[in-house]
């Protein structure tokens, strides 16, 4: 069985976590790598209903998330996790525990906030700059950026597919998912398959 | 999970629906029965209708032009240099069994055209016959080479070697072994493997059709009554058929089933030399006059004065040296489209070796393609419309040819394949004005799952 392994996204809202998460599913499961992701905003509405965003919630929903993506991971499975996770102490704490078993990458997802603001797709920053949004992170709250993240992906400047093939890279590099095969044959190769094709009928 | 859906395709490598639904349907029992209690009809393959790309085609549902290659061999640049093989690490479009991936489904795919290198799938892959050899890793995961052979007598066979001997009774009995190792792994993993979604190609057909097509065919120039291999093909047919009966009769009652065929097949009434065809015309210079009938390599070639060149085939690519896009073109840019149907009418015009016509179709990839992805040849050429092949070999002083010397001029691939599919639904009877491109669509919504963005083909009813 291929080692399992935790994907964890980080990186302020807005910064690309769930549409690249859900990329990365969709070319996992392609090659037919087990992936569930835990998507933050989806966590808060199934495994952390009720709680709020002091530090302390904050702190509870993350240490549920890592613990549900050990679980996971422990068994052979990729968890992809998408919530902003601000503080670095308990997503290293995360890591460690999940390293127990299973193995943790760190997927930065870094962006200014300048562009963040300027996108504001949910219109979220706009609200939390005129303060009608306490706690917010970047903004209101701390967001502390990952030290040695796996993989950094600069999606205030990079396509999302560039991202998506920086951290399929690194995965593949670590050895955590099957890779796609090489296109080109060696020249005893190639000379094998133009001789049936020639003798086919193929060529000629 | 034992109520789910499942989907069984049988791929037959140039089944020919002429010979399944008319001339031997008595003899073939169970396809027979599939095609009174399914849908069936004849079902149009691509342009070129060759394995490469007619399979991926099938299972992508978009045409050579999306998928940006036009044969097996394709060019990589503008240069003179040689071909590449379009293998399955060339398919950049998803196929049925990625989709049904990365919906969490299953799949055992089986030597189907263009899956070498085998990419990881969830499931099994079986690299097809573009794998060089046993050494290459071939399937996916890797562990399950050991497996196959366990299964398939020891050695599970790919493709039959040494096509173009002259032992036809060698050649027939190693198309049989090919073929009953094949089923027998199948007939296994049916059983044994957890799967939505099986497909297995068998190349046998194609193969028997390109070196036993003469002896069968009256209208053949070299057929021969009483011939020692008259009923070659339709033996193995028949024997085809009991092999499919014997995996029909395991399936799980619910399985929605597929036969299908990538290109039907005819008889070859020869060969035309398209290059010793351009240099009879002027639009091809070589270095030095051939001495004997040989390969055209590009290094031979006086570019100084050759507006075109081809690639000889069961149809021919034309490639045309154009001024400011080859490195050493001549066709101004501006004389292009001028040039190109120059070429075209010519090449429609040219007959057989007394002057009758013979139907030669020329197609332009810009009118025949939705998107031209890569590099298209600037014409497509089908000789005689495919009753004829395409040496691409020079010297040898004439333009037509009947010798085998420049391939096997038994069969030639047809545009029309088959279909038969029972189950999911399908109303039974014949249908007409199926594509290739319907297949992957019909698959997908068999599993409740839409097509995908940019497939071409729609879903048979």
């Amino acid at each position: 069985m291929r080692k399992g392994f935790v994907l964890w996204f980080t990186g302020l809202s807005g910064s690309g976590k769930s549409t690249l998460s859900k990329m990365v599913e969709e070319r996992l499961l392609e090659r037919g790598v087990p992936v569930e992701v835990l998507d933050g905003d989806e966590v808060r509405l199934n495994l952390s209903k009720g709680l709020g965003f002091s530090k302390e919630d904050r702190d509870t929903n993350i240490r549920r998330i890592g613990y549900v993506a050990k679980l996971l991971s422990r068994n052979g499975a990729c968890a992809i996790t998408a919530a902003i996770s601000p503080y670095r102490e308990i997503r290293d704490e995360v890591r460690k525990s999940v390293q127990e078993r299973a193995a943790f990458v760190e997927a930065y997802c870094e962006c200014s906030i300048e562009k963040l603001v300027e996108r504001d797709v949910k219109g979220l920053y706009k609200k939390a700059l005129a303060g009608e949004i306490a706690n917010f992170t970047g903004v209101s709250d701390p967001y502390e950026p990952p030290l040695n993240p796996e993989v950094v992906c600069h999606t205030g400047e990079e396509t999302s597919e560039a991202s998506l093939g920086r951290i399929l890279k690194t995965l593949e590099m670590m050895d955590l998912i099957p890779k796609d095969p090489s296109a080109e044959y060696s020249a005893e190769e190639e000379a094998e398959v133009a001789k049936r094709l020639k003798d086919l009928g193929y060529l000629g | 999970m034992e109520n789910r859906k499942k989907v069984f395709v049988f791929g037959i490598d140039c089944f020919e629906p002429s010979l399944v639904f008319e001339q031997w349907k008595k003899d073939l029992p169970n396809l027979s029965k599939l095609m009174e209690e399914g849908a069936w009809g004849r079902m149009e393959s691509t342009l070129p209708p060759i394995t490469v790309p007619a399979w991926t085609a099938m299972m992508t549902s978009k045409d050579p032009g999306q998928l940006g290659f036009y044969g097996f061999r394709n060019r990589k640049s503008y240069d003179y240099e040689e071909l590449y093989f379009a293998n399955g690490a060339y398919v950049r479009e998803k196929t049925v069994w990625q989709i049904l991936s990365r919906n969490r489904m299953s799949s055992v795919v089986l030597g189907v055209p263009q899956s070498y290198p085998p990419k990881p799938i969830n499931g099994i892959v079986v690299g097809c016959f573009l794998t060089p050899d046993k050494n290459s890793v071939y399937t996916y995961p890797e562990e399950i080479a050991k497996e196959i052979d366990s299964i398939a007598e020891g050695d599970y066979i790919i493709d039959v070697k040494d096509f173009r001997t002259d032992d036809k009774s060698k050649l027939l009995e190693q198309i049989y072994v090919m073929t009953r190792r094949r089923f027998a792994v199948v007939r296994n993993w049916v059983k044994s493997k957890d799967w939505d979604f099986f497909m297995f190609v068998e190349m046998g057909v194609d193969r028997i059709h390109h070196g036993f097509w003469r002896y069968h065919d009256v209208n053949h120039r070299l057929y021969e009554k009483g011939h020692e291999f008259e009923f070659a093909i339709r033996d193995y047919y028949i024997y085809l058929d009991r092999e499919i009966g014997k995996v029909l009769e395991i399936l799980p009652p619910e399985t929605t089933i597929l036969v299908v065929s990538d290109h039907g097949a005819q008889t070859m009434d020869g060969a035309v030399c398209v290059n010793e065809f351009f240099r009879r015309e002027g639009y091809l210079r070589l270095k030095e006059e051939p001495k004997k009938q040989q390969k055209l390599k590009t290094s031979g070639i006086d570019w100084s004065g050759t507006k075109c060149w081809g690639e000889g085939g069961y149809y021919s690519r034309i490639f045309m040296n154009v001024e400011g896009r080859e490195p050493q073109g001549i066709i101004p840019k501006a004389d292009y489209e001028k040039v190109r149907d120059e070429i075209k009418k010519k090449l429609e015009e040219l007959g057989d070796e007394n002057g009758n016509p013979i139907g030669t179709k020329v197609f332009k990839p810009e009118e025949v393609y939705r998107e031209v992805k890569n590099i298209a040849p600037d014409l497509i050429v089908y000789f005689g419309n495919l009753g004829w092949r395409s040496a691409g070999s020079v010297g040898g002083g004439s333009i037509h040819t009947h010798e085998n010397d420049t391939g096997p001029d038994d069969a030639n691939h047809a545009r029309f394949g088959l279909f038969m599919m029972k189950g999911g639904g399908v109303k039974p009877g014949k249908r007409d004005g199926v594509k290739i491109y319907d297949i992957a669509p019909t698959i997908l919504d068999h599993f409740g799952i839409p097509e995908e963005k940019g497939m071409i083909g729609s879903k048979i009813e």
